[in-house]
């Protein structure tokens, strides 16, 4: 049984609210998340103020004690599984853990636990760039493709999947990696376009970008917005038009680099 | 030309469900919760090609396979206890359109400017539609609650 004072809660729940963000949460759940924590700990004087780059939270307790804290997030990527196991921990927390403010998990433990969730291993590599090739291939069987354009869409996801994987070792932004992931999906469709007859290449391509689209960008802008978060609605909006002009860019620089090479 | 209701559509139903089936993998989600969200791509599609059927007009069968699926996921998100958005954002993306996106940069790139405003311009449509969509149920689903909570 512990009581966590106004500084352990402050550091805990700034953790939840950076791993949520960093993993494509919507603020607007940020901040919830943020702030059901502190009243689980007893400390429901809270007030957290989320953008997709930073968050700010200061808690009160009574008149004499103020602790306020920001943190800048700088890394962002998509990890739906991580936003739910983190969303899971907190609901435990208000529910079950923590009771009218004494838990059963000091400030340590629950920073373990966040630690533990953080690191959690991920499906294994070989088996999402599997993965990665049947939802470009089942994309390219969507839009009208035959089984042979299958096989070849499915290899150029894989590959596709293999090079996003190695190029988010080097760190690099979301629109160059988009950038050069689309334009990897035409230099790959092309290249197999060459060995393998009889195939119609825009139902490929297309399902190789269907693996680049900033879906959850566009989500986020939409239920920010209509939760009144102006301020990220309109980043993510603007995150997410700048990935598609990146998609757009990548995929016909690489279309008249191979028109002008003369194929 | 598809019929709704035939073999057909239960091919593109289980393929929309196999490539988001994938796609909730790559985004790392674990255990059974990825069949629903496998079934909720596939139900997307599927209504969308039905209502296509049915009506001939691109943006209202859109509109109302995306109200369709948000619903279902603000109600199966909260039964297995997902958050809507990650449901939401994985059960959308066969309607998103990358197929106009890279159609309206081909025209860009063949010079025809004709077809290439023409998809941008359904481009931007088409996000509008999906959009607008999404932002009609997580309002209704506010109202909702807030009605409750007073109740």
């Amino acid at each position: 049984m512990a009581v966590l004072d106004i500084k352990e809660t402050t550091r805990i729940s700034l953790e939840i609210g950076r791993i949520l963000l960093e993993n494509g949460a919507t603020t607007n759940r940020v901040e919830l998340m943020m702030r059901k924590a502190c009243i689980a700990f007893g400390h429901p004087d809270t007030h957290a103020y989320v953008t997709p780059t930073g968050i700010f939270i200061s808690v009160q307790n009574g008149d004499d004690e103020l602790s306020t804290s920001i943190r800048r997030i700088e890394s962002r990527r998509i990890d739906l599984g991580k936003i739910t196991r983190v969303s899971k921990l907190v609901n435990d927390m208000s529910k079950d853990i923590c009771q009218d403010g004494v838990c059963r998990l000091n400030s340590d433990e629950f920073l373990a636990e966040l630690g533990r969730i953080e690191t959690e291993k991920n499906w294994p590599l070989w088996f999402q760039v599997f993965c990665g090739g049947i939802t470009s291939g089942c994309f390219c069987l969507l839009f009208g493709g035959s089984w042979l354009e299958f096989a070849v869409a499915y290899g150029v996801g894989i590959l596709v999947s293999l090079s996003l994987q190695l190029l988010g070792l080097l760190q690099i932004n979301s629109f160059l990696l988009n950038l050069v992931g689309s334009a990897l999906v035409v230099f790959f469709a092309k290249t197999l376009d060459i060995w393998v007859p009889r195939i119609k290449i825009d139902n490929i391509i297309i399902g190789g970008i269907m693996l680049l689209v900033p879906g959850l960008s566009f989500v986020n802008a939409i239920r920010d917005t209509m939760s009144g978060d102006l301020v990220s609605g309109t980043a993510r909006a603007v995150e997410a038009i700048f990935i598609a002009v990146a998609i757009a860019t990548g995929s016909g620089v690489m279309l008249k680099l191979w028109a002008l090479w003369g194929h | 030309m598809m019929r709704p209701f035939d073999q057909l559509t239960l091919m593109q139903f289980t393929w929309a469900a196999l490539s988001i089936l994938g796609f909730s993998i790559r985004t790392n989600m674990r255990g059974w919760k990825i069949l629903l969200l496998a079934l909720g791509g596939g139900l997307n599609w599927a209504a969308y090609l039905i209502v296509l059927y049915y009506s001939d007009a691109l943006l209202f069968s859109i509109f109302c396979s995306t109200l369709l699926v948000c619903v279902y996921s603000e109600i199966v998100a909260r039964l297995v206890k997902v958050p809507v958005s990650v449901f939401v954002t994985c059960v959308i993306i066969p309607l998103v359109p990358g197929r106009t996106l890279y159609y309206a940069m081909q025209g860009y790139i063949a010079g025809d400017s004709a077809a290439a405003s023409e998809h941008t311009y359904k481009l931007l449509l088409i996000s509008g539609t999906i959009a607008m969509a999404i932002a009609v149920v997580s309002s209704l689903t506010n109202i909702l609650f807030r009605l409750k909570n007073r109740f």
